[in-house]
């Protein structure tokens, strides 16, 4: 908490303001539909899911010191298998075979780079090659669609809903609750520094819990939002307050000091790699699911969208640092733009232009909020 | 003789001062004089602003008070190409060679022009190693040089863009023996020949003995400033340290003890060249390792915790077989303080108390999932508090630590976990004089407390103060076991040292 409101810390969460103020004004000085609608939110929300899914792994990746450019080829496969299979195998085994292809894709990146020792980017820039190719040869360069409508209708069920966003506001608040409880339960041994910032976590929660029972915000989440929720809640949960977090912050931050203190760097490592596949994966199912029909350049540039989201939320490129919910507000600084960028009609020319000034700014940002941290700190 | 050379002031600081914008004063109203061709020492604890005043005459810092003279001209060293104008060079304890070129191509590294060397480069390459005494080969890839020579590419790059005012940093922190005489050697003749140097080094006796004046710092102000043949060892330390240093040479006997080790070495080899190591340590016993870089010493600590793959042997802890990597040593009670703090102790990513349960986490957490943050920051405090770190404590960050403090860290670590084998690669590399005494009483506390340590140094003079036992390492192999008791610095130097000089020899 102590130098939580610092740019270096909290700019992304300004800048997702700034710019969420910005477009709701300019939306209502041209007369439009509020920016801020509830139609808007859920949509911005729902197209942020799956790129948001790819950053929350980009972001455990590169902090563990890897990096990977091959998601969004894996995820295109894991989306073309799903929809090949799933009039053979049915959708449960579909979605199996999916995730078990592009976990291994992710087991092969991960195994080149720490065990044969050949560069990450060099590993997945072929991967992410060959994969595209793969589904070429799979799909014989055509788009797929499920044959039996009937597989799709069960396959659509997942994507297609809603969830009132109190009532997923609520349950994070109750979740917030109970973390801390549980921190208080384990901590009670050293009364005497029952921390503030435990009390912090309960009252928070409590607030988030009255935000939801109020009823706010007034907006419809679809299902593939509650599943990039659940994926950043999880994720956020393990990094932060296990064992297995602060690990992967030592093997990514110095992987010699780690191995040099009995942390298995190897397996720190490869399975942020695998795991990386199979969310890929889980998103190509979700993609073909929403769509009904994959065709062989699928995601393409998601790969990108996701490391830059990844950077704008203050993640390192060189390992040890990093932040998955602040990866997701990147995201949504991407995904705002390009819908800002739609909605107030301001040609689409200029909005990929915007987008990369914007990542490149952000890097400034945190650069310059770096160095000015350490000069003012020893000399 | 000294007098004659040492008489027209080269360098001049007048009044300086320099305090940072954080509010750190670092310099306060330091004068001093530096005479041309002389060798000037300048010494202090870690923080005491020598390395601070050696960035203001570099032009790196520019200070906030007083005045710098040049040869009787005053000076503005705004930026290091200005010092560099003014003929003032830095060569800086890590050398910043291109490792990919070779020796010739990095002495012209700066030199203008379009062609890879400027013309007549290898004349004025022969010339200059005529002038200095010392031969090299000009074609020699630099990354697979020695360290010295490295540090001899340095000064001769200093030495070609015409520098008549060097300015060294630690130069000889990561020598050996050998290597240190080239450059002294080097030193001397060039200081003869009029070059002027200011020589930074935290070893005291090799500036005594290579300077001709010192000055020390302490706080940010001269605290002594006299010709080097005017002071000794005590008085140096006693100016650095404001207090006196029991440099008694108390000698721990070898104490005969019965029962079983607690760690058994046999016939280990690894892929990394040791071979057919064999070992023992009691519980509560110091062995010294002393070899020369390069020797393998820091190879058979490796191959004792596992960090390089051993290929045959076995190791045992307490007649427990240990089995391969660093995961199943450390739980098997193994600890280890690393060559290189930075590169492999410390992870800047992690606050201090991050750092100090890193490898025994579990035990600082419920179920092996979900650290306790106040018994980690608990444990650190105690740890830090005991060890006597300087820091903002359990919460500060490793990066804002001084040399000396971040080595203390990586003890710290092994003092709360508490191991039965401790092995310590050269820990009192680029630290004060405090805090080698610190970090050496500290090694008899591990030893006290039950644990068998292994101990990597360079300094034999240190071995001989903490450990019972020295081992001398030669080949990545035990050459020689002695006694401390019934050895000198002089006997280990002549051990570890043979193979090179039967190289010239032949």
């Amino acid at each position: 908490m102590r130098e939580a409101a610092s740019p270096a810390n909290s700019g992304v969460i300004y800048a997702l303001v700034f710019l969420v103020l910005a477009l709701t004004i300019l939306s209502d000085a041209k007369g439009l539909p509020s920016y801020l609608s509830p139609i808007n939110v859920s949509n911005v929300f729902d197209q942020v899911a799956l790129v948001g899914m790819l950053a929350v792994f980009t972001t455990v990746v590169l902090i563990s010191g890897n990096f990977d450019i091959s998601i969004a080829a894996i995820g295109g496969l894991g989306a073309a298998i799903t929809l090949l299979l799933v009039d053979e195998l049915g959708v449960a085994g579909a979605v199996l075979a999916a995730i078990a292809a592009t976990s291994a894709v992710g087991m092969f990146n991960g195994f080149c780079v720490q065990k044969l020792g050949i560069n990450a980017f060099i590993v997945t820039l072929g991967t992410l090659t060959a994969v595209r190719g793969l589904i070429l040869v799979i799909t014989d360069g055509r788009t797929v669609i499920a044959d039996d409508p009937a597989n799709y209708k069960r396959l659509e069920s997942f994507v297609d809903g809603f969830v009132p966003a109190p009532a997923l506001v609520g349950l994070i608040g109750i979740a917030l609750i109970a973390v801390s409880a549980v921190q208080y339960l384990l901590t009670r041994r050293y009364q005497g520094q029952v921390g503030q910032n435990r009390l912090l976590l309960a009252a928070s929660g409590a607030v988030v819990l009255l935000v939801g029972l109020s009823g706010f915000p007034p907006v419809r989440l679809t299902y593939s939002t509650l599943y990039l929720f659940g994926l950043v809640g999880t994720v956020w949960i393990v990094l932060r307050y296990t064992i297995v977090g602060r690990r992967l912050q030592a093997v990514g931050g110095n992987p010699e000091a780690a191995r040099l203190s009995g942390i298995s760097v190897d397996r720190y490592r490869i399975v942020p790699s695998v795991l990386n596949g199979s969310v890929a994966g889980l998103v190509g199912v979700i993609y073909s699911a929403r769509l009904g029909a994959v065709d062989p350049s699928a995601l393409h540039g998601f790969e990108l969208t996701a490391i830059a989201a990844a950077i704008l939320g203050g993640t390192s490129l060189f390992g040890g640092h990093g932040s998955v919910p602040k990866a997701i507000l990147g995201a949504l600084i991407l995904i705002v733009l390009r819908n800002g960028f739609n909605m107030l009609n301001l040609g689409s020319n200029y909005q990929q232009l915007v987008e990369g000034i914007v990542i490149v700014a952000a890097a400034a940002v945190y650069v310059i909020a770096a160095q000015s941290a350490s000069q003012g700190g020893r000399h | 003789m000294a007098q004659e050379v040492g008489t027209v002031p080269c360098v001049e600081v007048r009044k300086v001062s320099k305090t940072f914008p954080n509010g750190t004063v670092a310099l306060s109203d330091v004068s001093l004089t530096v005479r041309r061709g002389t060798v000037h020492g300048l010494m202090g604890a870690n923080g005491a602003g020598k390395s601070t005043l050696l960035k203001i005459l570099s032009g790196a810092h520019t200070p906030s008070g007083g005045w710098l003279l040049v040869n009787g001209q005053e000076v503005a060293l705004s930026s290091p190409v200005v010092a560099n104008r003014a003929g003032i060079a830095t060569i800086h304890q890590h050398i910043p060679l291109v490792p990919t070129l070779n020796v010739i191509e990095n002495i012209f590294l700066g030199s203008e022009g379009i062609g890879r060397l400027p013309l007549g480069a290898l004349d004025r390459f022969q010339t200059l190693c005529g002038h200095i005494g010392y031969e090299t080969d000009p074609f020699a890839i630099v990354g697979s040089l020695s360290i010295g020579v490295r540090q001899m590419v340095a000064i001769m790059q200093a030495l070609m863009v015409g520098a008549d005012i060097v300015l060294m940093d630690e130069p000889t922190a990561s020598l050996n023996e050998n290597e240190r005489e080239i450059v002294f050697r080097t030193v001397r003749t060039l200081a003869t020949g009029g070059t002027t140097f200011i020589y930074v080094s935290h070893y005291i006796e090799e500036v005594l003995s290579l300077c001709t004046f010192v000055t020390v710092l302490r706080d940010g102000r001269v605290v002594l400033d006299c010709a080097a043949a005017d002071t000794d060892a005590e008085g140096v330390i006693e100016a650095m340290t404001g207090r006196r240093i029991d440099r008694g040479s108390a000698r721990n006997a070898a104490t005969i003890r019965d029962g079983a080790p607690r760690l058994e070495i046999t016939g280990v080899s690894t892929a990394a060249g040791v071979r057919d190591l064999s070992l023992n340590v009691h519980a509560g016993e110091v062995v010294g390792l002393a070899g020369l870089l390069g020797s393998g010493r820091s190879e058979i600590l490796s191959a004792l915790y596992g960090a390089d793959r051993r290929v045959a042997g076995t190791v045992r802890v307490d007649g427990r077989l240990v089995g391969r990597g660093t995961g199943a040593a450390v739980s098997a009670g193994f600890g280890l303080v690393p060559e290189d703090r930075w590169a492999q102790g410390l992870v800047r990513q992690l606050p201090i108390f991050g750092n100090v349960t890193l490898p025994k986490i579990s035990r600082h957490s419920f179920w092996s999932i979900w650290p306790q943050r106040e018994s980690e920051v608990a444990t650190t405090e105690e740890v830090i508090g005991a060890i006597g770190i300087v820091s903002k404590g359990p919460h500060g960050l490793v990066t804002e630590l001084s040399g000396g403090n971040a080595q203390k860290v990586l003890l710290a670590r092994w003092l709360a976990a508490r191991p039965e084998i401790l092995l310590l690669d050269e820990p009192t590399v680029g630290v004060d004089a405090a805090a080698k005494a610190d970090i050496l009483a500290l090694v008899r506390t591990f030893a006290e407390q039950g644990t068998a340590v292994i101990m990597v140094s360079s300094e034999f003079e240190e071995l001989l103060h903490v450990a019972e036992r020295i081992l001398v390492v030669r080949d990545k192999a035990i050459v020689a076991t002695r006694v401390t008791t019934e050895t000198t610095v002089e006997e280990l130097m002549l051990l570890a040292d043979r193979p090179e000089k039967e190289a010239r020899a032949a």
